[in-house]
């Protein structure tokens, strides 16, 4: 068995990792912070998203990554601490966000791909005071009778909808648009920053938009020639703002517009609700997300029930702990204790990895760490049972223990490495709940290695070197089965 | 007394035995799939699940139902009590204001704290296909890692012991009627691994009982029986440390975890099972069918 020398040093390294576990988890932080929770229990918001675009073309890595960022800041206008924003895959996203509570708001945030347009109206129709419920069925009469226009040709331009409160304050006013398929300006002509709120000269609130230059130039464009044409048809000049599809605005033209624009709604008495027009602002300015999205799935969980999923994960996970320890001591005794000892010492190393790297500690890690203490054991009950036989054949404890660790090593090794390989394999699932799982499982197996095979070794090496003299009994072995055995091999 | 008991058993020439008990438990399992019992969730069909915890007015399911739930849910609806104040209720697909409005008629009808989770049903075929890909990977890598360490007869005996788990899983599920989820899936795929690892365990020793010349069935046959008499205290020992806590998910977990338990529980079970009483009489019997088939080995000596 490894010498004095080196059992000394790999103590003496497992004393400074447990020192600097002490540090990471106690020292550099409250221990209340030190560990990251997942917002399965925490409580929050997560979202799995799907980029795509409508003409079908494949979704390109690089805009994938501009679609993160833009969510990320997003996501960071809404005031949120810690937001985890990830592909996953060729074309995913997910998003995950503590603490949230409104899944509403961030899916309306995260998911709008703020395709800012403005379109000239070719034709409109409208009904006022729709009871909620009837919305969509209003909506496809207007569609139908708007489709029988003169206006609408079928490829070139397409019907959009604007849904306001009544000013009657009951119901909803739904007015139906013809507009070109395409829109005339984009949000491209949107200066950076460009969105703001305020208010207009009857105090209603209202969101102004700043064009570049350019944009300028070609809004001014537009409007002129809405006004000619509309001088020439007797239809009043609408310029509708449309945002992902939905008409936001659709304001008659009564001069050239200019870089200046103004997004209002004048049915309300305070013009633009107020939670609408910083909705506005912030998808505005964050920016246009380069594909559309599409929600895949979405997990809200409240608190309560991630304080609680919480202590329950951490109930099961000490108590299925607690038993495991005491089993190892009642089957090997003073083995046991010291196996014992290692998994003391393999739960709090792990955990140290956990803050360190950080790992966000969801519910499937906690079942990940609690299966890898079952596996951390075993590998110390694959070398015990070689050394209780050792034991029985009648080896003295000291041969005995290092014939159990040469002889045992092979088969964990090998058994390691398939549990290695699943946890891989789990990983390439792109869910990040499995990911979660396989990480810790993964990192769970390795260390076991160290604390179960390393440390235990090197405890007993110590332990045998001082002449302590372990006695079977001492092992779990029975006096007499060593007897039984030494008279079958006899036998033989 | 155990040992004794061990010492009796002939695990290899009994194999008759041990098949045709796991084939009746198998048989039961697969029925029960036929019978259309196996509950697949929303993770792969597609669906809202909403879960309301801490309520203050105690409903039963049928009241959920009519009082609570607006009708495009509570159709399809299947609603569950969790706990002393809890409800689960699972619904299929619902567009993104549906789910608004049975979160807040819930929220009103029952009081209390309302977690949605919602998954489309594209998405749930994605992790169907993922799930399935994984599942497969695990085993083509795997038969190729035991192939290389061990030989492929070895791969061959763990892999047929895998399918064993395998079926032996979904089968209880299907029986018990518990919902199929990712979970479930990952708690799967941990069997593998694990019943994997406890083969591989008897295998090492098989293997290292062997004698390196010549096969001979009747002495290949001892040495399995030995290697299993051997082992088989660290595989029930493991076992059992294993069982402890995942038997500790499944008292104190709340849904998800126990979910997980009872899977993992299951597995490990059968996993111990098929590593001692199906792999390795496999391997025996595919040792001898080569070895009859090669015609270099004794005329074979039935053992039982």
């Amino acid at each position: 068995m490894g010498s004095r020398r080196n059992n000394l040093l790999i103590l003496g390294l497992v004393a400074l990792m447990l020192a600097a576990t002490v540090y990471v988890i106690f020292i550099r932080q409250p221990v209340q912070q030190a560990t990251r929770l997942g917002l399965d229990l925490k409580g929050g918001v997560a979202v799995q998203l799907k980029g795509y675009h409508t003409n079908g073309q494949p979704v390109t890595r690089d805009e994938m990554q501009q679609a993160v960022e833009v969510i990320q800041r997003r996501i960071n206008s809404l005031g949120v601490t810690e937001p985890e924003v990830q592909i996953q895959g060729q074309d995913q996203v997910s998003v995950q966000i503590p603490g949230l509570t409104n899944e509403r708001q961030a899916i309306r945030v995260i998911g709008k791909t703020a395709q800012l347009g403005f379109y000239p109206v070719r034709d409109f129709a409208a009904r006022q005071s729709v009871p909620k419920d009837q919305v969509k069925k209003v909506e496809s009469a207007l569609e139908k009778k708007l489709k029988g226009s003169s206006a609408y040709k079928k490829g070139k331009t397409k019907i959009l909808f604007e849904e306001d409160p009544s000013l009657s304050g009951s119901g909803i006013d739904v007015t139906g648009y013809v507009v070109p398929d395409q829109p005339a300006i984009t949000g491209k002509a949107l200066k950076p920053n460009g969105a703001k709120v305020d208010f207009d000269q009857a105090n209603k609130r209202v969101v102004t938009l700043q064009l570049t230059s350019d944009g300028g130039k070609k809004m001014s464009q537009l409007t002129q020639k809405m006004l000619t044409r509309s001088q020439m048809s007797g239809k009043p000049p609408l310029l509708a703002i449309v945002l992902d599809n939905d008409v936001i605005s659709a304001p008659q033209v009564q001069s050239v517009l200019a870089q200046n624009i103004q997004i209002s709604n004048d049915s309300l008495p305070q013009g633009l609700p107020e939670s609408e027009a910083k909705q506005l602002q912030v998808v505005l300015n964050a920016g246009a997300l380069p594909v559309n999205m599409k929600v895949l799935s979405v997990e809200q969980v409240g608190p309560t029930l991630g304080a609680d999923s919480l202590r329950s994960g951490l109930t099961a996970a000490l108590a299925g702990f607690a038993l495991v320890l005491v089993f190892l001591v009642f089957i090997y005794r003073v083995l046991g204790l010291i196996a014992d000892l290692a998994l003391l010492i393999y739960a709090f190393l792990l955990w140290g990895i956990v803050v360190a790297v950080p790992i966000t500690m969801t519910l499937p890690g906690i079942a990940g760490i609690v299966l890898s203490v079952g596996v951390a054991a075993d590998a110390n009950i694959v070398i015990f049972e070689r050394i209780k036989e050792e034991v029985r054949r009648g080896k003295s404890s000291r041969t005995a223990i290092q014939l159990g660790y040469d002889r045992g090593f092979r088969a964990i090794l090998d058994g390691n490495i398939t549990t290695l390989i699943t946890a891989f394999i789990l990983f390439a699932l792109s869910t990040a709940q499995v990911k979660g799982f396989a990480f810790m499982l993964a990192v769970g197996v390795v260390l076991s290695m160290f604390t179960a095979v390393m440390v235990t070794r090197a405890l007993l090496g110590l332990l045998a070197g001082r002449r302590v003299r372990l006695t079977p009994p001492m092992m779990g072995v029975s006096k007499k089965s060593v007897q039984e055995n030494r008279t079958a091999v006899g036998a033989k | 007394m155990f040992e004794r008991t061990v010492q009796r058993i002939d695990f290899v020439g009994r194999w008759k035995v041990w098949f045709a008990i796991s084939g009746i438990l198998l048989l039961a399992g697969l029925v029960s799939i036929g019978l259309g019992r196996l509950n697949l969730g929303i993770d792969f069909e597609g669906g809202a699940k909403f879960t309301v915890s801490g309520v203050d007015r105690h409903l039963s399911t049928g009241e959920v139902r009519g009082q609570v739930l607006p009708n495009y849910a509570a159709k399809g609806a299947v609603i569950q009590p969790t706990g002393r104040n809890g409800y689960q209720i699972q619904t299929p697909v619902l567009s993104q204001k549906q789910i608004q409005r049975v979160e807040q008629n819930l929220k009103h009808g029952l009081g209390g704290e309302v977690s949605v989770t919602s998954v489309s049903p594209t998405f749930g075929g994605q992790v169907q296909t993922q799930a399935l890909q994984a599942v497969g990977a695990a085993f083509l890598i795997i038969v190729l890692f035991i192939s290389f360490r061990f030989e492929f007869a070895f791969a061959l005996a763990a892999m047929l012991a895998l399918v064993h788990d395998l079926l032996m899983t979904i089968g209880f599920y299907a029986i018990v009627g518990r919902e199929v989820s990712l979970i479930t899936v990952v708690a799967v795929l941990t069997i593998l691994g694990y019943s994997l690892y406890d083969t591989i365990i008897i295998f090492d020793r098989i293997r290292e009982n062997t004698p390196a010349v010549g096969y001979n069935r009747r002495r290949f046959d001892q040495t399995i029986n030995t290697s299993i008499r051997q082992v088989i205290r660290r595989s029930i020992y493991t076992s059992l440390s294993t069982v402890i806590p995942v038997a500790a998910l499944l008292i104190f977990g709340e849904s998800t975890l126990s979910d997980f338990a009872f899977a993992l529980l299951v597995g490990i079970i059968s996993g111990t099972y098929s590593s001692i009483f199906i792999a390795s009489p496999i391997l025996s019997l595919y040792k001898a069918w080569r070895g009859g088939k090669l015609g270099r080995a004794a005329p074979a000596s039935s053992s039982s």
